[in-house]
């Protein structure tokens, strides 16, 4: 009973949150409604690929083709039958978006096929090709727009942000009862060890296979309430940057955790928008910048392998080397304005790309794990803080 | 596993769909509005295009703000500077002479990075800024996208560059200020048959950019109505530097002449390797050509090419000298690269004029003024938008590719509507 | 879908051949560092992009400036460029494996992925930055002195076509001469009517001398190879060659060798395996350079922008997957039948397909062959 009741009583929670997010949103000008419709379905696509290769162990980097099959599925059955579509615009992209799923679920058992036999880098490339080789397929069919993209009906000019926001709970939630119930077991199984795990009975390939499936089939919807959002798609936008977009949100958060993903799919999504309006940045602080971020990441990582003082020392120099290398960008910024070649600007939105390549080597030198690595935002994890036991039937993941 | 099994059932559901989805009749690339055959250098004239149902919106606050979308990153940047910089030049003139009505006029600026999901996006971003007008963009494929947003908003759009024929067809509240490919294209046909005496022409298509498709489209119509013979297509995709395949083919057809319909980061390299490949035809293209590059990357094999342009820098006109001097005095006595920034100055200048000519004061008022502009002397020849559906009556220059010491753009023949058979 | 043409598959074969020998000195690399690391060197596309880069500034520093019209090309010049792009790309690749590849040694295999990953973006992107905006660049293709092409010729032209153009040959002249002669001193847009009489009797005949001239010249079918691009396809080949004996048959060799085989026992038997890895890092990442630079000067219309290395680094991965990882000559043998593979989809009509060919010869190469053409075959067993 007391399982009924939380279940239901977190249902309800989540609709009522994702209203109240509607309405929030609504009080805003359109942009900041789209942004808000894509930052759900980034973590939609984050949470997604994550089960593919935190999960499971799967190495994919071709999450956008998923994404690209999912919305053009959507924009070509929009184009073909929304005129005669007489219902609520939400049935039309609930269908659109099982649609989507369904298309991707087939691409993804298509691309999940080779990882029976392969791991590692070649599974990476593999699925990176797979990435290009739908790209350009669509690209080259007339009905689909070819590379001048599609107009896609219907244009949902009111955002669907409460959709959208359901969907990535769907994803989350979906993802999280996997982990931590029986049924999740074989995924963790078969990414710490396919061969014990298949020795100790488990279905090494269905496994293998229902995570692509799955993780592509939630990619999918996603790409086909894009496709509505947006108005207009053209292969352009599908191509390996997104995939590795993705891909960075995942390894930032924490390969294996949900939790991470989604808050990592926030931010990395949010600071290259918040960029987009940045105005000039001193040519000069930006060498400086990167100057210092390279004698951080060395002296941090001294710090993790050679010191071997308590943690909370450890910490404590950890955030002074931050704020001293701060300082240093600035004296050498100031140093370098001086030299008339390196005086001028730089504008602002150049930069949204080169933050996220550092952020992600910052990242590998630094923390490999992610930062949340394995953990997990949890009851039991809140109880800890406020002091009490934690519960002993916690699945660890 | 029962999951499995739904997953099975799932895949099975959506084999089903698409084999029962797959009929053989592909979708057109809809655009929200007709489709018209213009004929000749004439205007689009089948009716009525779709009104916008959107509210107007109101000339609110104490600035009028005005939107530009410029390619301000990416492949066009030349264009988009030049746009930018030719618009900002018009409102700074109209800002000193005290505004329109007393208001000044805000310029925002948003850049489209040089394709068209950048456009769209600029565009949705100047929409919820609450503009009343936007201006741009340099080519098509960008344009339409602003077009369709500002469809759904009401808002005004003034095109600066951008010639596909069908632009203005996706609503009444589209304008641009430069021909279309419905006369561009029959120009260069007229000119080829005519003054070449060019018979078997080649088309090089760029398939990725809707203003290389229609203009290849609109030369091949009248090309083949004079009695000329396309002999061979071939297409390829912006953004490639290795045209050797599609070269060859089209050498064994023998062609005289070759229309490259595209843009110039990849017409230079047609022209070379077309060279090297042992084809002596004669090149012609359109405005896409338009860049100082395009002898950076064309080298010899350019010289002696035949572009179709909106005007020309030594044109004897009044409204041509005094935008050169105000252009030089601010460029450090530098000429502007391309047309497009007196297109870009055209348009700001129309677009404000529309404003302070609006019986109204809101997008409905600003729309309805620019259906009445005539005779507005703009730096690329006469603007009349009266009657035009969208699209003004200009003259076309041919001009010829020469070195930069000899002026780059030599100026040939002037075509005007009726010379065109 | 164009009409496929037999006549003109010698030349893109050729063509494709030429194409190939790009990727097979970029395949060299990747296969250098993975049979040393089992790392994929994702940066190593950007590495070929800076060379460009290099290429440029010293064609540029020479003299060979856009709008400068400089009187020929020089061997020098040409030399030069190359051992500076050699020289600059060795550099740039050893920097990047101390500063990013040599902390992961220690860590799983897809950390060491994702750094690599990493850096290309910053080189793409920062690059933007710092390389002239990124505006898209042509390295004066006067510099190289080898112009124009050699001609093989496979089946010689019909001797009756020719003769035919032969015979419209004094037609077209006396035309012209007459044409232009009464067209001198006026505006050649502009003639009077019987001006123009006499301009479309010249066009035409010139129509059906040129109309001849190309049948005839369709009639035979002969091979064109750039003289720059036989340059590019024979320097690859003794790159190889210089490798293969460096790999074989010197010291430095065998140790690169131990060191692929078995990165421990290499260093227990006292070799410096830091510095063999770094030495295949500046080998790797120099014969991209020469690649490079060939690229830039030989091949018409390249462009050099930040993202000139993405798609050849791709494909010279997939080439050096096709021929054996690890492999030597099987990575220039993937580059070359990489080339020709992409060449021949475009002759086969369908030139959007160009850039997928590759990825679908990676995966049917690693489903059914995974360890490449000339590669061991055995499959990885636990």
């Amino acid at each position: 009973m007391k399982f009924w009741g939380v279940r239901i009583a977190s249902i309800l929670v989540a609709i009522l949150l994702s209203f109240g997010l509607e309405k929030l949103g609504r009080g805003t000008d359109s942009f900041t409604q789209q942004l808000i419709v894509f930052a759900g379905l980034y973590v939609t696509l984050a949470v997604s690929l994550n089960l593919i290769n935190g999960i499971t162990g799967q190495f994919s980097i071709g999450h956008a083709a998923f994404y690209q099959v999912g919305a053009y599925s959507s924009a070509y059955l929009g184009i073909k039958f929304y005129p005669q579509f007489h219902g609520n615009l939400f049935v039309w992209l609930t269908l659109m978006a099982l649609v989507g799923a369904a298309m991707a679920a087939v691409a993804g058992l298509i691309v999940g096929l080779p990882s029976l036999r392969l791991k590692g880098d070649y599974l990476a490339i593999v699925t990176l090709g797979f990435g290009e080789i739908v790209r350009i397929v669509i690209q080259n069919q007339k009905a689909l727009g070819e590379s001048g993209g599609l107009n896609v009906a219907p244009h949902t000019t009111e955002q669907p942000i409460m959709f959208v926001a359901l969907l990535a709970v769907l994803c989350i939630a979906v993802c999280r009862n996997l982990l931590k119930t029986a049924h999740g077991l074989p995924f963790l199984a078969v990414r710490e060890d396919e061969v014990a795990s298949s020795a100790m009975g488990v279905n090494v390939t269905a496994t293998k296979v229902i995570a692509f499936a799955l993780g592509s089939a939630f990619a999918g919807a996603a790409g086909a309430i894009y496709a509505n959002s947006l108005g207009f798609i053209n292969p352009d936008l599908f191509n390996s940057t997104l995939s590795i977009s993705v891909l960075s949100m995942v390894v930032l958060g924490g390969t294996g955790s949900i939790t991470g993903s989604a808050l990592a799919a926030m931010i990395l999504f949010y600071i290259p928008e918040k960029m987009r309006d940045l105005k000039d940045v001193r040519l000069a602080l930006i060498i400086g910048g990167l100057l210092a971020v390279g004698l951080a990441v060395s002296a941090i990582r001294y710090v993790i392998f050679n010191v071997h003082k308590s943690a909370a020392i450890r910490a404590a120099m950890h955030v002074g080397i931050i704020i001293g290398s701060v300082v240093i960008a600035e004296i050498v910024a100031f140093a370098l304005g001086k030299i008339p070649a390196l005086a001028g600007t730089v504008e602002g939105a150049k930069l949204r790309l080169v933050v996220s390549a550092v952020v992600l080597i910052v990242l590998m030198l630094v923390r490999p794990q992610g930062v949340f690595a394995h953990h997990e935002f949890s009851w039991s994890w809140v109880q800890k803080l406020m002091g009490k036991k934690a519960p002993s039937t916690e699945v660890a993941a | 596993m029962p999951k499995f099994s739904i997953r099975c059932g799932l895949a099975a559901l959506a084999l089903s769909v698409v084999i029962a989805g797959c009929d053989s009749k592909p979708a057109e690339t809809p655009t929200e509005g007709g489709k018209p055959a213009a004929e000749g250098g004439k205007p689009a004239t089948t009716g009525a295009r779709p009104v916008p149902t959107a509210e107007p919106i109101k000339i609110e606050g104490d600035t009028i703000k005005v939107g530009l979308v410029a390619s301000l990153t990416g492949d066009q940047k030349p264009w988009g500077d030049d746009s930018q910089a030719g618009a900002k030049m018009a409102i700074d003139e109209i800002n000193a002479a005290g505004g329109i009505n007393g208001k000044q006029v805000e310029l925002l600026v948003q850049d489209s990075a040089s394709t068209p999901a950048g456009a769209k996006t600029a565009a949705e971003k100047l929409l919820s800024s609450g503009v009343v007008e936007i201006l741009g963009e340099v080519s098509s494929g960008n344009t339409i996208q602003i077009a369709n947003s500002a469809f759904e908003k009401g808002v005004p759009v003034v095109d600066i560059g951008g010639t596909k024929t069908d632009l203005t067809d996706i609503g009444a509240n589209i304008f641009r200020v430069c021909y279309s490919d419905a006369f561009q294209g029959p120009v260069m046909a007229q000119f080829a048959y005519d003054e070449l005496g060019l018979r078997n022409v080649a088309l090089m298509t760029d398939n990725k950019a809707p203003y290389s498709q229609g203009l290849s489209a609109a030369f091949k119509a009248q090309f083949e109505k004079l009695g000329g013979k396309i002999v061979d297509e071939e297409k390829y995709d912006t953004g490639q530097t290795q045209f050797g395949g599609q070269l060859n083919e089209m050498k064994t057809k023998n062609p005289d002449g070759i229309f490259m319909s595209g843009y110039f980061p990849e017409v230079g390299p047609i022209a070379q390797q077309a060279r090297q490949a042992g084809i002596k035809a004669k090149f012609m293209g359109g405005d896409g050509w338009d860049s100082p590059t395009l002898l950076n990357s064309g080298g010899d094999a350019i010289i002696g090419g035949y572009l179709c342009n909106h005007y020309n820098n030594k044109e004897d006109r009044a409204e041509v000298k005094a935008f050169l001097a105000k252009w030089t005095k601010t460029h450090g006595g530098k000429e502007p690269g391309t047309t497009m920034a007196a297109l870009g100055y055209d348009a700001a200048a129309v677009g404000l004029e529309a404003i302070k000519m609006a019986k109204s004061a809101d997008t409905k008022g600003i729309i309805e003024a620019l259906d009445a502009i005539e005779n507005f002397p703009g730096v690329s020849g006469k603007i009349t938008l009266k009657g035009g559906n969208g699209t003004p009556i200009k003259q076309a220059l041919v001009v010829e590719v020469r070195p930069l010491a000899e002026g780059f753009q030599v100026f040939k023949k002037a075509y005007t509507p009726e010379m065109i058979k | 879908m164009a009409a496929v043409d037999l006549s003109t598959l010698p030349q893109q074969l050729v063509t494709g051949l030429l194409i190939g020998a790009i990727y097979a000195l970029v395949a060299l690399g990747y296969t250098m560092v993975y049979g040393v690391l089992k790392l994929i060197n994702f940066a190593h596309g950007e590495v070929f992009m800076l060379g460009a880069y290099v290429t440029l500034f010293i064609s540029w520093s020479l003299g060979y400036t856009p709008g400068n019209v400089l009187a020929g090309g020089s061997w020098g010049a040409l030399a030069l460029m190359f051992v500076g792009s050699m020289v600059a790309c060795g550099l740039i690749g050893a920097l990047i494996e101390r500063l990013a590849y040599r902390p992961m040694r220690s860590q799983p295999r897809i950390s060491s992925l994702i750094t690599a990953i990493g850096v290309s973006l910053l080189l793409q992107y920062g690059g933007q930055i710092f390389l002239l905006d990124g505006r898209p660049q042509n390295v004066d293709p006067k510099v190289s002195p080898a112009q124009g092409n050699f001609s093989i010729p496979l089946k010689p032209a019909n001797s009756q076509l020719l003769a035919a153009a032969k015979a419209l040959e004094a037609n077209m002249a006396a035309t012209k001469d007459a044409y232009e002669k009464a067209a001198e001193g006026k505006d050649k847009f502009n003639l009077p009517d019987d001006v123009k009489k006499l301009r479309s009797t010249s066009q035409d005949a010139e129509r059906s001398y040129n109309d001849a001239v190309g049948k005839a010249e369709n009639s035979s079918v002969s091979i064109i190879l750039p003289k720059g691009q036989v340059i590019m396809l024979g320097t690859t080949l003794l790159l190889m060659a210089g490798l293969t004996y460096l790999v074989l048959y010197t010291k430095r060799g065998r140790a690169m060798r131990a060191v692929s085989q078995d990165f421990d026992a290499a260093s227990l038997m006292g070799i410096s395996v830091n510095s063999i890895v770094t030495f295949t890092f500046i080998l790797g990442s120099s014969l991209a350079g020469a690649g490079a630079m060939m690229a830039a000067t030989f091949q018409s219309g390249t462009k050099i922008d930040t993202f000139f290395g993405v798609l050849p680094g791709l494909k010279a991965f997939v080439a050096a997957v096709f021929g054996g990882i690890g492999n030597i000559p099987g990575a220039v043998l993937g580059g070359l039948l990489m080339g020709i593979s992409e060449n021949l989809v475009v002759w086969a009509g369908y030139p959007g397909y160009k850039d997928a060919i590759a990825f679908v010869i990676l995966i049917a190469v690693l489903m059914f062959r995974p360890g490449g053409l000339l590669g061991s075959n055995k499959v990885e067993k636990v």
